[in-house]
């Protein structure tokens, strides 16, 4: 029937023919309903009145192992009512609501004679096996889908879909899962436009006393599904969070009376431990992971599907809600699961994890995740270390760790969040102790005349001086200067006039580096783009706001380290140790490290526990207790005993309800079945093995599950410290950074130090490395803050003398490259096949089309060797000066004009 | 009167060196093409034409590859391009009140500029200019400022009509004088007469010994000015400051924009995907202080 049913309609042959009057329609209804009334009763096991019968069926029926208690239905009898059901179904679906928002008539009978609970008992009272349960689901969905009148507002209809909804948690058949979720989706959608519902699918629990949410409860087991019944649970889950926003009272369900935000957040800690420990890279230029790359990779796919759907919900949801996920992403994913993982022993495992934060980063967008992330990656501790300071130590380890580590800084530059870039440099300059004190009020000067420009492109090396280069190559073009005209009254003044003396040339032997209008270009962009997003920012960071003297590293930073431990922090040794890549590691290498201790028990067993979640069946232990009973009851219809079944039928008779409406007291019955259960089995589960005789599988696992491990959320909760860590991340106030030094001592911090030593060995980086290096740096420059535009571009200003400046090793990059040149004849010559096989390079990415690069690089080049790092780094200098100076000229005419379109 | 708000850089995306219409569409659409940024450092080099053999040798050894204080001479116009920019962010800032200028279309040596006199001598004065900036900037001569129409004045040449700048920046020193110090000079003259040496000996006496006279030729003057306000500009530049009667089909509705527009940051950040991020409480210098830690919008 169940495909009938749902094919019927979609054949575009709708059993009622539109424009049948009303009155004929529920004539046929009417009939139709006492047919199968008659096989109803007639089937009925006490032959009562039909008042009880149903509650008999239900909870008395008794019988052995599963088989009906009363013979087996006619299968003609069981057709009949099918086809007279799927009637009825049509005819209610495509009747009109009454005048002004009433019942139509047969929704009213349906509602007076509880015709939808009634059909539900009667698929009980036959075997109630997957197949029924997924007929039942179909004729909901249909109902929910297509009726013209709203349904769900009229508690008969809406309590035996409760029912219906509880017999199926927990549920195995994945065809009875993938209907049962579509209907849930499509219940939440519902509800998304019809909020007043809301009201209704608690209430039909609420009668009670329990607060339910029943929908919501059953998507949870779903919330990290792979494939399309996992995004459509997801999806519906977004909609309740949505709601969650409006109504208080369902964002307070959610964050007290569920475990929706630590099953999201151990979930990522479970589907993070199945992602690949190493990756496979595919070559040495290979330094993040980009699209195509995770598109390979399943696991990691269903990663981001759930870091996603952690972003969605934190943006729609209820702060509520937001805030307890972020918390327990926090200490239930980052903390024990992410921290552990960058500090793993090999070198490619900790790339691995660092090429997986960066990803991440680089997929969370809303900005209360990716506070969370930031605020573990520049406060976290880890072995007393902060992470941020590991991560930079990293970039100057000689292996793939270290570009993975550089790609994992640029992703964090761009983010152009003053945190981050607080706790990275400005923090080491807002005491203004790296120039001299005269120089305080240079910082906010601005080069009117592009001085720091020039000095940056006079140290371009005399091989690749554009005067020098061959014409292919340098791309010079005559740009015409006129000059202004002597007498105003010319009204000619244009190039092309010759000896008036109101126009002339500037030179017309000079010619202009045309790639430089390139870098100017980007350079605008970039700056302009960066100004903007720093107007949210709390400072100028000019060098008086914050002011020099008020910053007190002292007072919030934890005690400084000494210049020495400083120094050694650069170097991170830890990977010394491994096997594989010692071979190439330099002199410095330390003896192989302690193998560190197994992993504190609580992560061990946090992870456990995720694991389990997300592989096994969840089920919420309090709140969504009377569903599992439900199920419960229903699944173990026929194993009652007899006695329980007289108990309860004299039960009921003692409520007197016998007159009540039709069933309107079967959920009351349930319930208070499940209450004298729950009593007998010491309020835990419904663990009396007396009555049942035959446990049934899913709920015994549940049990054993639960017995097993304690699901103790609240032990890794945002708001319970946890033991390693001394704050708590969301406090008020933080230790910031383990690199607080003593300010005596000029420093301009970890990260600009590491980045200009690396610089610094330009000519054996390789190229790829140069390339990151200087896109950084370039990065950095754009920023409008004049402490640090000034202490990157500004050539004028003097620094203290053991402050060193990028300009410092630019010019030591310079002098290394004249010494080159002057030492090897036929570096001319490479430089020319350097310049043309990059040329080619970048043409072959554009010609790409986006701007991922293939993981196939474009051929090698046959002139030159890649070994040939001084080659290719003398061209890549030679650019990034010109780069450089471009934003220096653009920072001298951007920084200071209000921005406007 | 045109309000002080809205001045863009004409040339700023373009550069100012000399255009051609002709370049414009074969250099500048190139270069907007081009900014998609490469996933890392989008090095730049020229296009190669193929098969183009490599020539080695240095070209033309005979011009100096470096100028005097050791830059690259190719860059050279970028840098008075950029220094000119400069100078004209600064009149930007400046807001000098009446002042308006606009660099040409053809030149960055040349600004179009009017003045509006709003009280004294020259009362409902509207007087258009033309600033004329030495090429060897900023170290050369300081930039000349003249009128279209001489207007009549001690300091202005009856027949040039050219300012006498000079006097007031006898040497041109480059970081302490600025353009927009020039055109602020420009607008005292009118405020504070002077005669002292004067480019027109005529005005100058008058001031002294006949102020009544002087008064009404300077009436006449500022009749005479006004009454050329509509003519077309002296120099047929696409930039140059024109006026038109008062059109409602055309000015309307800027001026309805002008009026409404209030400049807000927030909205220059919607539908921009840039946006920074700070959770610094302001005065902290600790990350993450911002006591709710909610997230900017």
């Amino acid at each position: 029937m169940a495909s009938m049913v749902a094919s019927g309609n979609r054949d575009g042959q709708p059993l009622v023919p539109k424009g049948v009057d009303p009155e004929t329609c529920m004539i046929v209804f009417k009939n139709h309903w006492a047919q199968v009334v008659k096989i109803l009763e007639k089937h009925d096991p006490l032959r009562s009145s039909s008042t009880l019968t149903s509650l008999s069926v239900i909870n008395l029926t008794t019988g052995s192992s599963g088989s009906p208690r009363f013979g087996p239905i006619p299968g003609d009898e069981a057709n009949a009512v099918q086809n007279y059901v799927e009637h009825m179904l049509f005819l209610l679906m495509e009747e009109d609501s009454g005048q002004a928002g009433a019942m139509g008539p047969i929704l009213e009978f349906v509602v007076m004679e509880n015709v939808m609970e009634r059909l539900f008992v009667w698929s009980l009272r036959r075997e109630f096996t997957d197949d029924m349960k997924l007929e039942q689901l179909k004729m909901y969905e249909m109902l929910v889908g297509q009726a013209r009148q709203p349904l769900l507002h009229h508690k008969p209809i809406l309590r035996p879909l409760m029912m219906l909804l509880s017999s199926c948690s927990g549920t195995a058949a994945p065809q009875v899962e993938a209907e049962l979720v579509l209907l849930l989706n499509q219940l939440c959608c519902v509800l998304a436009k019809d909020p007043s519902i809301l009201e209704l699918f608690f209430h039909t629990s609420e009668d009670q006393g329990a607060t339910n949410f029943l929908i919501f409860s059953l998507l949870i087991p779903f919330i990290h599904r792979e494939g399309t019944v996992g995004q459509q649970a997801r999806d519906a889950l977004l909609l309740i969070m949505a709601l969650s926003a409006e109504n208080e009272r369902v964002a307070k369900h959610v964050a007290e009376n569920t475990y929706f935000c630590p099953v999201l957040a151990t979930g990522l800690s479970g589907l993070y431990s199945s992602l690949p420990t190493k990756l496979e890279v595919p070559n040495e230029e290979w330094h993040c992971l980009h699209k195509e790359d995770w598109l390979k990779m399943p696991s990691l796919v269903q990663f981001l599907n759930s870091l996603e759907f952690c972003n969605a919900v934190i943006q729609v949801a209820h702060p509520d809600i937001r805030d307890q996920l972020v918390g327990y992403i926090y200490n239930g994913f980052l903390v024990p699961v992410l921290a552990p993982a960058l500090h793993k022993l090999t070198l490619e495992e900790v790339m691995t994890t660092t090429a997986y934060l960066d990803l991440f980063l680089r997929s969370v967008t809303e900005p209360a995740l990716l506070q969370t992330f930031l605020s573990f990656i520049l406060l976290h501790r880890h072995e007393s270390v902060h992470i941020l300071d590991t991560l930079v130590s990293r970039i100057n380890t000689p292996f793939q760790l270290g570009t993975v580590s550089l790609a994992l800084f640029r992703t964090l530059i761009g983010l152009y969040c003053e945190d981050v870039m607080l706790q990275l440099v400005l923090r080491y300059l807002i005491p203004c102790n790296h120039m001299m004190l005269s120089q305080r009020r240079v910082v906010r000067e601005r080069d009117c005349y592009s001085v720091s420009a020039a000095k940056i492109l006079a140290l371009t090396p005399s091989c690749c001086s554009p005067d020098r280069s061959p014409p292919p190559l340098r791309q010079l073009d005559s740009i015409l200067f006129s000059k202004g005209a002597e007498t105003p009254n010319s009204t000619r003044a244009t190039e092309e006039d010759d000896g008036s003396g109101n126009s002339c040339t500037i030179g017309s032997e000079i010619y202009l580096d045309v790639s430089y209008l390139h870098y100017l270009y980007d350079a605008r962009l970039s700056i302009s783009g960066c100004i903007q997003a720093c107007q949210v920012w709390s400072a100028l960071y000019d060098g008086e706001d914050p002011p020099p003297e008020k910053y007190q590293p002292g007072v919030l930073e934890e005690p400084a380290l000494t210049r020495t431990q400083m120094l050694e922090l650069e170097w991170d040794d830890s990977y010394d140790a491994c096997p594989v890549q010692t071979a190439e590691a330099p002199v410095e290498s330390k003896p192989p490290q302690q193998p560190p201790a197994e992993p504190p028990k609580h992560i061990q067993e946090m992870r456990k526990t995720a694991i389990m979640l997300v592989k096994g069946t969840y089920i919420e232990e309090n709140e969504f207790q009377d569903d599992v009973m439900v199920y419960d009851l229903v699944a173990k219809k026929d194993a009652r005993d007899v006695e329980r079944q007289t108990d309860c039928k004299s039960n009921l008779q003692n409520n007197n309800t016998a007159a009540a409406e039709l069933g309107d007291d079967l959920l009351a019955q349930y319930e208070e079945l499940i209450r004298t259960l729950d009593s007998e089995a010491g309020g835990k589960q419904v663990k009396t093995d007396a009555e049942v005789k035959k446990p049934v599988a899913p709920a015994a696992e549940v049990e054993e599950e639960e017995e097993e491990e304690e699901m103790d959320f609240t032990s890794f909760s945002a708001e319970t410290p946890e033991p390693e860590k001394v704050q708590s991340p969301f406090g008020p106030k933080f230790c910031s950074g383990s690199v607080g030094r003593s300010h005596s001592v000029p420093f301009t911090g970890p990260f600009v130090s590491v980045l200009l030593s690396r610089m610094e060995n330009m000519l054996s980086n390789s190229l790829h490395v140069n390339l990151l290096l200087t896109g950084i740096l370039a990065q950095l420059a754009a920023y409008p803050q004049p402490l640090l535009r000034s202490f990157l571009l500004n050539t004028n200003l003097v620094f203290q003398p053991t402050v060193r400046s990028l300009y410092q090793v630019l010019a030591t990059v310079k002098h290394q490259i004249e010494e080159q040149a002057a030492s090897r004849k036929d570096f001319p010559e490479l430089i020319t096949a350097a310049q043309h096989w990059l040329l080619a390079r970048e043409t072959s990415f554009m010609a790409a089309g986006d701007n991922t690069p293939t993981s196939s690089p474009p051929p090698k080049p046959k002139a030159i060797s890649l070994d040939r790092t001084d080659v290719f780094a003398t061209v890549l200098f030679t650019e990034f000066l010109k780069e450089l100076a471009a934003i220096a000229q653009e920072h001298s005419i951007l920084s200071y004009i209000p921005m406007e379109e | 009167e045109i309000g002080q708000s809205t001045w863009s850089l004409p040339w700023a995306t373009g550069l100012l060196l000399t255009r051609s219409d002709n370049e414009e569409q074969s250099g500048h659409g190139e270069q907007r093409a081009s900014p998609a940024r490469l996933p890392f450092g989008k090095k730049q080099l020229p296009p190669i034409p193929k098969n183009a053999a490599p020539i080695t040798k240095p070209v033309t050894t005979g011009t100096p590859a470096q100028s005097a204080n050791g830059t690259h001479a190719s860059y050279g116009p970028f840098y008075l391009e950029y220094s000119l920019l400069a100078e004209f962010t600064l009149v930007i800032k400046q807001k000098l009140p009446g002042i308006y200028v606009q660099p040409s279309y053809k030149s960055a040596l040349m600004w179009f500029g009017v003045i509006f006199i709003r009280h004294g001598l020259y009362q409902d004065g509207v007087f258009k200019f033309t600033v004329y900036i030495p090429d060897n900037y900023p170290d050369g001569e300081c930039p000349k400022l003249v009128f279209d129409i001489p207007v009549f004045h001690p300091l202005v040449d009856p027949v040039s009509g050219e300012l006498d700048v000079r006097r007031a920046f006898t040497k041109w020193r480059r970081n302490h004088n600025h353009i927009w110090q020039v055109l602020m000079y420009a607008r005292t003259i009118f405020y504070k007469i002077n005669t002292v040496e004067p480019l027109n000996p005529e005005a100058a006496v008058l001031y002294d010994k006949d102020v009544h006279l002087f008064k009404s030729k300077v009436v006449d003057s500022v009749k005479l000015c006004n009454s050329h306000l509509f003519d077309q500009p002296k120099i047929d530049d696409p930039y140059a400051i024109s006026f038109s009667p008062w059109n409602p089909a055309v000015h309307e509705e800027a001026k309805e924009r002008m009026f409404t527009y209030k400049r807000r940051p927030e909205d220059h950040h919607k539908g921009t995907q840039v946006s920074g991020l700070s959770w610094v409480k302001p005065g902290s210098t600790q990350p993450f202080s911002k006591e709710d830690g909610s997230p900017q919008s």
